[in-house]
């Protein structure tokens, strides 16, 4: 009995950690196989051929990918993440000093996410599951609009807030929460509207549920029939989406953070991508992929507690965050 | 056994439930979904609300519950209880929960399948958590239902027993009005008899009262003080009283008896299980098989659902030149999976096909274009069976194009004829299925099939989800085509259509059997019909 | 049947503006750069000028006309956009009418295809590809790889349920190959859901568009560019908030028409390409 609970526990670890692999192998594929490597980058232009390839061999890039990806893989599996090429620090350490600002502006902004969403989706509720174009609107607007809106009002017309969250790096961004105010909510505008239009599906569907049209037919009142008819079968949904938005937050961090220069993993990235410094950009891409993955198994096994056999439950529609 | 109240026209004292007038319209157009209808129920009786499917049984019950679906709207009438208005809204939801028990028409589905069957029949039960105990322990052990099941979640329970919570549910606060919607159409036996003796056991006692709303006249008749009857047209002319729908009730039925005497007259002398094919000559010249050769024919025609479910052994199965056969079984019988295996989409577990004699590969992809042509299928689901993005002309043009190499002009003077032999106006070639009717969509299905020029028509259920008069007009229709073109072999549930055929096979306990004609039933509408209360006399 | 013309589609109550709006969106915003009426990357004023007189909009940090700016700066954005959304819907309705077609072990496969793809967020597979890619073709191989697998996954679902369709099983049994069935009964039954489809990942490749832009990973700085011109004004929100409005507003337009357009596209009866 236990080895099977055990067993039922394990599937879906296993497809994570398949998946986690295949994802280092995404992100290693298109960083090292396209054109143009870190050799040529380094020298750019003022240096000759032979200076080019010394530089290749001295950061090993002259090795078959294949062995390079798994050097690098098991260099991952022991926390060794390379160093950077630009300044020579260990990945590790610049990802240290970035992570907690990261880690509490994604906090922040799953805060207000859920607030929103929760709003949202109760209007639905008790417009009985229709409306609510708004959101796929919101949804679709691209991130860096939200961001130039809210600044141009908050820093601009208003001037309540300062109109770049500049913070030194390493310093707690919870010195002066003003400074998040703008990242957090540029972050959680368009994740909120998201989480709406896929908390929506799977709102309608349980609406739609043969038991709740008889609950609300036996006269309950509204409150109660969302109490125990339909949030009990939401409990599933909202972790998937919840996981699904702390990866697309992560991811979108890159954005917020740039544009307000919040100094965490995003702008990590960012940087990184503009100069071509592989190992931090391989081991920023990895993190939300991680983050996403790490989520959706939480979900699984969840969801596993929470539905019953032979109950699909209701879905939550395909959909992605930038 | 109660004692009946016999002055049934009179309402004895103050009615428990009044409503007078009661009125519903489509939201969208205003259209009278219901007309005014006048109920009464008095203490301690039961009221049958009964009438034809589509008539507004359950459209009258939820407008007298104030749960009315999307799109409709109560437009007039009041509703009282013991007297007193119940205002739609808040008041009404009130009035449900503490007076009303109810019943849903599939009451194994409205269970929250997370719950457990204890807490599950105890929801509304007002009072202390042992009392609750005690009643929900006592209702499992009335219907039958063992202890053991108190612990089960409903996605556990089996359908009869789901059912039996379902009923536990609606009397365990021990309700003053019980309402009960289609009982026993999807009830097993033994839970319907559960239902129809807890229905009895609170006829005449007062302070309580049941609305039971049924197609079933003779459930209605067994268990009712009183029946209201609705009337089959759910479109008549606003304003319309009770005489004038009685009227055109009556008129209906009338018509539909004659009707079918009319056309039943020619088959009459097949009645008898007399060999099929006395007398109809081969039509088609060009036939190249010998008249007594059928043009289709199965041998040891063995059929399993896709579970592996056996559903025929061995059955044979001849079709004449010319001639019309219908198997007729209950649904899930493999009606449909035989003619998928005719046709070869799904090939037979067992056994042989034989086109004009000659032998007939079981699947369709080893069949050449001419065993293609021969044998056409017209689906019953008209919305699958047409591509929602291609016009009727293009949906008829295309078998044309395959299998006669007919395109352009002749193309198009040759759909037009195929639709005007089926009975659709030209005008239609352009339409797209979703701006056609349902009648109209099979016959473009038919036309389809009828394009490839077959020897054999297999028909699945071609009457369904059709009025009586469009039914009787496809029926019409496929008597004229086979004159000269086709075999046909329809399978059918429905007597109209089996009556058509030269002979019936009925599929039956894995077997297909001869079957003598039946004329079909049509009593039960003009029996029961007006044997309640006069509806509308106040 | 005769007189008034009826309406085509009895479903469809109200004309699909949505739809009509994101054609003429696709159609007018390319021709804006005609209507500029200053030369959209030449300093014609004081850096951050409000809005009035000749420039009706303002002017940015360079001295530049932002009317001019914002009527200049779609084309490419949408252009690329276009071709990205193309690229996705193409690829993922033909890997999804594969899976779907064939039954049970391609469609397998296809689902862990796409469940891989799925776990690297979009914009971050957008930034890893533009190390190695000019801005415009990562943003086209990003959509490829994160919108196709949805679409294949959505056309594959569907493709399965028509595969039993009659009218499918009637193409079939009149001796059609299977790509005829697949290119003349089942892609045109299909045609309202990859319309709708196609709508989203256009929105998908505006919204991994425009963040590259901003972050400086796509079209270079004199260029005219909407989303560019948000990073590059954001310095002056409080100076000319005109300059950072403007090009925000016709951006957020064309993703929101496009979204709303997909949705309807997905419900309207009988509507779609």
């Amino acid at each position: 009995m236990t080895l099977r609970t055990a067993g039922r526990a394990l599937r879906p670890a296993g497809r994570a950690a398949v998946l986690a692999i295949a994802a280092t192998a995404v992100v290693f594929t298109a960083t090292e196989l396209l054109p143009g490597d870190a050799g040529e980058l380094r020298t750019a232009g003022r240096a000759a051929q032979e200076d080019v390839a010394t530089e290749r061999e001295r950061l090993g890039l002259d090795r078959p990918a294949a062995v390079r990806y798994l050097d690098w893989l098991y260099g991952l599996i022991r926390g060794d993440l390379g160093h950077s090429l630009a300044g020579g620090r260990p990945v590790v350490t610049l990802f240290a000093e970035r992570l907690p600002a990261t880690v509490v502006l994604v906090a922040a902004a799953l805060a207000v996410t859920a607030l929103l969403a929760a709003a949202a989706l109760t209007v639905t509720y008790l417009r009985g599951g229709r409306g609510g174009s708004a959101a796929t609107g919101l949804a679709a607007v691209p991130q860096p609009v939200h961001a130039a809106v809210l600044g141009a009002v908050l820093a601009g017309l208003l001037g309540w807030l300062p109109p770049v969250s500049l913070l030194p790096p390493g310093g707690s961004p919870l010195a002066d929460p003003r400074l998040l105010v703008l990242p957090a909510l540029t972050l959680a505008l368009p994740s909120a509207a998201f989480a709406t239009v896929l908390l929506r599906g799977a709102l309608g569907d349980v609406l739609r549920r043969p038991h709740v049209a008889d609950a609300r037919l036996r006269g309950l009142p509204a409150p109660l029939v969302l109490h125990r008819h339909v949030l009990p079968f939401l409990y599933v949904p909202v972790l998937q989406v919840t996981a699904l938005l702390v990866g697309g937050l992560v991811a979108g961090t890159a954005l917020a953070e740039t544009l307000f220069g919040y100094p965490g993993t995003g702008q990590l990235l960012v940087s990184a991508v503009a100069v071509r410094d592989v190992p931090v950009i391989q081991a920023a891409a990895l993190l939300p992929a991680v983050v996403l993955l790490l989520g959706m198994l939480l979900a699984d096994l969840a969801a596993r507690r929470t539905t019953v056999p032979g109950d699909p439950g209701p879905s939550v529609a395909a959909g992605r965050t930038v | 056994m109660t004692v009946h109240d016999h002055e049934e026209s009179v309402p004895t004292g103050a009615p428990l439930l009044a409503a007078e007038g009661l009125t519903v319209r489509r939201a969208l157009d205003g259209a009278t979904v219901l007309p005014p209808v006048d109920v009464r129920v008095g203490p301690g009786q039961v009221l049958a609300v009964t009438g034809a499917s589509g008539a507004g049984k359950s459209t009258l019950l939820r407008a007298l519950l104030d749960v009315l679906p999307d799109g409709l709207q109560r437009a007039s009438g009041t509703v009282r209880w013991r007297g007193v208005a119940v205002s739609p809204g808040r008041a009404a939801r009130r009035w449900r929960r503490a007076r009303c028990g109810w019943l849903a028409q599939d009451p194994g589905a409205a269970l929250n399948p997370l719950w457990c069957v204890d807490r599950l029949i105890g929801e509304e039960f007002t009072g202390d958590a042992a009392t609750r105990a005690r009643r929900v322990e006592a209702l499992m052990h009335r219907l039958g239902l063992p202890p053991a099941l108190a612990s089960r979640r409903a996605g556990e329970l089996s359908g009869g027993q789901a059912q039996r919570v379902a009923l536990a549910r609606a009397l365990c606060a021990d309700p003053e009005l019980l309402v009960l919607d289609e009982p026993t159409s999807a009830l097993d036996r033994a839970t319907a008899d559960l239902v129809a003796e807890e229905v009895r056991s609170r006829r005449g006692i007062p302070g309580r009262c049941v609305v039971l709303v049924t197609h079933d006249a003779r459930l209605a008749a067994e268990l009712a003080d009183r029946t209201l009857v609705l009337a089959g047209d759910a479109r008549p002319a606003s304003g319309a009283d009770a005489a004038v729908r009685h009227t055109t009730c009556a008129t209906a039925a009338v018509r539909g008896r004659m009707t079918s005497a009319s056309w039943k007259e020619p088959l009459r002398p097949a009645a008898d299980p007399a060999p099929p094919q006395t007398g109809r000559p081969p039509h088609t010249a060009a036939d190249p098989a010998p008249p007594l050769v059928p043009v289709l024919s199965a041998r040891g025609l063995t059929l399993r659902s896709p579970d592996g479910t056996p559903l025929l052994d061995a059955g044979d199965l001849d079709l004449p030149t010319g001639g019309w056969l219908a198997v007729t079984g209950r649904s899930g019988s493999g009606k449909t999976t035989l003619l998928h295996a005719l046709v070869g989409r799904r090939p037979p577990a067992a056994g042989q096909l034989l086109l004009h004699g000659r032998s007939l590969p079981a699947g369709s992809r080893l069949r050449d274009r001419w065993m293609l042509r021969a044998v056409q299928l017209a689906g019953q689901d008209t919305v699958a069976e047409l591509n929602p993005a291609h016009t009727v002309g293009r949906a008829v043009a295309r078998p044309l194009k395959v299998f006669h190499g007919t395109t352009g002009t002749a193309g198009r003077e040759r759909v037009r004829e195929l639709l005007e032999a089926v009975g659709l106006p030209a005008d239609l070639v352009d339409r797209r299925p979703a701006a056609l009717s349902g009648g109209q969509r099979r016959r473009v299905v038919l036309a389809r099939a009828l394009a490839a020029g077959p020897d054999v028509l297999l028909l699945d259920e071609p009457t369904a989800g059709l009025d009586p008069d469009s039914a009787r007009l496809i029926l019409d229709l496929l008597d004229r085509l086979r004159e000269d073109g086709p075999a046909v072999l329809t399978v059918t549930h429905d007597a109209d259509t089996a009556a058509r055929a030269d002979r019936v096979l009925h599929l039956t306990g894995r077997c297909l059997t001869p079957r003598p004609h039946t004329i079909p039933d049509h009593t039960p509408d003009g029996r029961t019909e007006h044997s309640g209360v006069r509806p509308h006399d106040g | 049947m005769t007189g008034a013309p009826r309406p085509f589609f009895p479903g469809a109550t109200r004309p699909p503006v949505s739809v009509i709006a994101a054609l003429v969106l696709l159609v007018c915003v390319p021709l804006g750069r005609y209507a500029a009426p200053h030369p959209p990357e030449r300093t014609v004023a004081a850096p951050w000028a409000l809005p009035g007189g000749r420039y009706p909009l303002g002017t940015d940090a360079l001295g530049r006309d932002v009317l001019s700016r914002v009527l200049a700066g779609g084309t490419q954005l949408l252009t690329v956009s276009l071709l990205a959304a193309l690229a996705a819907a193409v690829c993922g309705t033909g890997l999804g009418l594969a899976a779907g077609w064939s039954g049970d072990r391609t469609a397998r496969t296809v689902r862990a295809l796409c469940d891989l793809l799925l776990a690297v967020p979009a914009l971050v597979l957008a930034l890893v590809l533009a190390t190695a890619l000019p801005g415009a073709a990562a943003v086209v191989v990003a959509s490829v790889l994160a919108g196709a697998p949805l679409t294949a996954r959505v056309v594959a679902t569907q493709c399965a349920q028509l595969r039993g369709s009659g009218h499918v099983h009637a193409a079939v049994e009149r001796g059609e190959r299977t790509p005829a069935v697949l290119l003349y009964e089942v892609l045109p039954a299909l045609r309202r859901l990859v319309a709708a489809d196609a709508g989203l990942r256009l929105v998908t490749a505006l919204q991994i568009a425009a963040a590259l832009a901003v972050l400086g990973l796509g079209p270079q700085p004199p260029d005219p560019d909407w989303a560019l011109m948000l990073s590059e004004n954001l310095p002056g929100a409080a100076l000319n908030p005109w300059a950072l409005l403007a090009p925000a507003i016709p951006l957020a337009g064309c993703a929101w028409v496009f979204a709303a357009a997909a949705r309807t596209a997905a419900r309207a009866p009988g509507e779609g390409a």
